[in-house]
């Protein structure tokens, strides 16, 4: 169902892997200036649901519907779906190799302005959202996440969302590889990029970035399915607790 | 092409084997007896199991020479350009060795830089020439070597005398005639002790792919790197889509020297080239970077060959390829190092990407390593764009086609930032104009 106050909804989502199913009819509506998590336990789904939003073409999406401000997202391109306002950090960026940052993101930026747009406040801005996530300004001629750390690559993910001010931000295990430093800066590049606006949706496997990052919102997700939901108090509970609790409630096998 | 070939022979009364000094006739009588002896490969010799070798037989006697191609001007105008900007030291115009000219060397002929016709250094260095000329390409090679060493006419010839640098490029435009024409292109270069040259080599022209005859051209450079001299040359390959053409390309560094070869393809029909570079004293470094797009229905055969004559030296390759349409590339590469060269490092690296079905590469890397005491790495891939990589970027809001671009830019980057800079944007502009309408 088309929900007209969320910012970005999808309902009853199926996704295969190579012809197995792995996520098995999600749905979740966020309004604008939510902050959700999907937390879950490893080979959950919730990895395989933020890519296929994003349209990556290794997950199919086999059933369900999803609107973002209102466009129905399963009938575009994963180009079209970014410059609708969709944006997903990868949990493992790849390396473009000859591809400087800069020139990445000015692309980037250019495609989501168009063809005509005025970029002569680029170098400007990329230089202040650099700064801002205490980025070397010598990164913006390397390439892209070639020799990046993990913790690298995952500020250079946010680097992009920051600049490219999407309106719905979906997050895959940001803060996997970031020391206590990295993650507090990659959440202050978070809380900052989030308004009154946005949608976020962060999907995580431990409670720590939420420590920095407050959703308002908490869904469990176990086998494909979401099982549980809550507010902030549910994943402070899944930090001491683990999933098997929710698993069993629900009558599921939590998996690894 | 299609059909089978006679092997040609090199009549004994034609002009080219009548011309310079006795010593060079009999060089070109020579070659000109081993074309004649030796029967056309086999197609399944070594480096001949790509290319059909029946392409390079071709009749001299019935080619014209007249007519040039139009966009040559254009081109000549370009580099006069830079030459005026000071991005060259001088620029050569070679009309298929018919007619030379040369432009802007005054300044180096003051610093006592020779660049002249081969047919003039002949005369005018007889101990160097004779010297070096046939020395690394020769009747020995093959037999199309053979066919340049007695049909060659005219060609370039250099020499920096030890310790003199030339800072920017000397330019070589090597223009092929149009339909049914034939050239056999040469240049002896010698880079003297602790002296700098940076040599492009252009080749160009052919007949325009209008129907007529295709144009031929075989090619012959002998390069010399004296004692820790520094060597830049630069192969570039833009004849038109009708063009046969044949390079064999070969240089001898010396103790200390260092020598750097870029070859860059994007034109011909069908193109077989040829680079080796062998290292003959220890602290020798060589460096080699090859960047070929090949598209519509362009055959190309490379062979690169890196020597270790000497202990204590050092190679690198990083061969690239990108094809698109119907095009197709063999590429064949050979590391030796001899049996009493010690501590040598020598890598090779060849990758290959395929941008649609319908293309189809080889890669062949040969080693003949004869000493255990030594580094040595290949590594070669062939394959279509990371559909990861394109996702990538498309997930940043960028349109299938212009990420393809992007990547592909990206894979040839570290290439082009080689190329000298006043090659660098018609290079550029080589590799944009391949990727329209992908």
């Amino acid at each position: 169902m088309k929900n007209r106050k969320a910012v970005f909804s999808f309902s009853d989502i199926h996704v295969e892997v190579e012809g197995k199913e792995v996520v098995k009819g999600v749905s979740l509506a966020i309004a604008p200036g939510e902050i959700h998590a999907i937390m879950g336990p490893n080979g959950s789904g919730k990895s395989s649901l933020s890519n296929a939003l994003m349209g990556h073409p290794g997950y199919e999406i086999t059933g369900g519907e999803a609107y973002l401000d209102g466009n129905n997202l399963l009938e575009m391109e994963a180009d079209e779906r970014s410059r609708a306002g969709l944006f997903l950090a990868f949990q493992y960026p790849l390396a473009i190799p000859g591809v400087t940052v800069a020139n990445f993101l000015r692309a980037a930026l250019k495609s989501q302005r168009g063809p005509e747009a005025d970029m002569s406040d680029f170098r400007k801005l990329l230089k202040k959202k650099m700064a801002g996530l205490s980025i070397d300004e010598s990164f913006a001629t390397r390439y892209l996440n070639d020799g990046f750390s993990g913790g690298e690559k995952k500020r250079i993910e946010i680097l992009q969302m920051s600049v490219l001010n999407p309106k719905v931000a979906l997050l895959d295990e940001t803060d996997s590889g970031l020391d206590i430093d990295a993650l507090k800066t990659v959440a202050a590049g978070i809380n900052q990029f989030h308004d009154e606006t946005k949608g976020i949706l962060l999907v995580t496997h431990y409670q720590r970035l939420l420590n920095y990052v407050k959703p308002h919102h908490v869904h469990v997700m176990i086998d494909g399915r979401l099982v549980k939901s809550g507010g902030p108090e549910l994943a402070l509970k899944l930090e001491e607790s683990g999933y098997d609790w929710v698993g069993a409630e629900a009558g599921l096998k939590a998996g690894a | 092409m299609s059909e089978a070939k006679h092997d040609i022979i090199i009549p004994d009364i034609i002009p080219e084997l009548e011309r310079g000094p006795l010593w060079l006739r009999q060089k070109r009588r020579f070659s000109r007896e081993a074309y004649n002896d030796a029967p056309i490969p086999p197609r399944g010799l070594h480096l001949w199991r790509y290319t059909d070798p029946a392409a390079f037989v071709v009749d001299r006697t019935t080619s014209s020479d007249t007519a040039y191609h139009d966009n040559y001007d254009v081109i000549e105008k370009v580099e006069l350009h830079n030459l005026s900007e000071g991005h060259l030291s001088g620029l050569v115009s070679d009309f298929g060795g018919r007619e030379i000219r040369f432009h802007g060397f005054d300044r180096l002929r003051d610093q006592g830089i020779v660049v002249t016709t081969l047919s003039e250094a002949v005369e005018r260095y007889p101990g160097l020439v004779e010297r070096y000329l046939y020395e690394l390409v020769n009747a020995g090679v093959g037999k199309f070597e053979a066919m340049n060493g007695a049909l060659w006419n005219d060609g370039i010839f250099i020499h920096v005398p030890d310790g003199e640098v030339i800072e920017k490029p000397i330019h070589l435009l090597r223009e092929a005639g149009s339909s049914d024409s034939a050239q056999f292109p040469r240049a002896l270069v010698v880079v003297g002790q602790n002296a700098q040259l940076t040599l492009i080599d252009e080749y160009g022209g052919g007949a325009a792919g209008n129907g007529s005859g295709g144009s031929y051209s075989n090619g012959a450079v002998e390069m010399f790197g004296l004692p820790d001299s520094r060597t830049r040359y630069v192969m570039l390959q833009r004849q038109s889509s009708v063009t046969t053409s044949y390079l064999t390309h070969r240089a001898r560094i010396d103790r200390g020297a260092n020598m750097l070869t870029i070859a860059l393809s994007f034109g011909g029909a069908v193109t077989k080239q040829n680079f080796g570079v062998t290292l003959n004293g220890p602290g020798a470094e060589s460096n080699m970077y090859g960047l070929l797009f090949g598209s519509g229905n362009q055959h190309f055969d490379n062979h690169t060959i890196h020597h270790h004559a000497s202990g204590q030296t050092r190679s690198d390759i990083d061969f690239k390829v990108v094809l698109r349409d119907r095009a197709v590339s063999a590429y064949t590469g050979l590391i030796r190092i001899d049996r009493m060269a010690k501590s040598c490092e020598a890598y090779q690296e060849n990758r290959n990407l395929l941008l649609n079905l319908g293309t189809r590469a080889e890669t062949i890397p040969e080693l003949e390593i004869l000493n255990e005491d030594v580094m040595c790495s290949h590594g070669a891939t062939i394959g279509p764009i990371d559909p990861m990589m394109v996702f990538y970027l498309q997930a940043r809001g960028i349109r299938h086609q212009e990420a393809v671009r992007m990547i592909v830019s990206g894979f040839v980057s570290d290439t082009l930032r080689q190329v000298p800079r006043d090659l660098q944007e018609r290079i550029t502009g080589f590799v944009t104009q391949r990727l329209e309408h992908i």
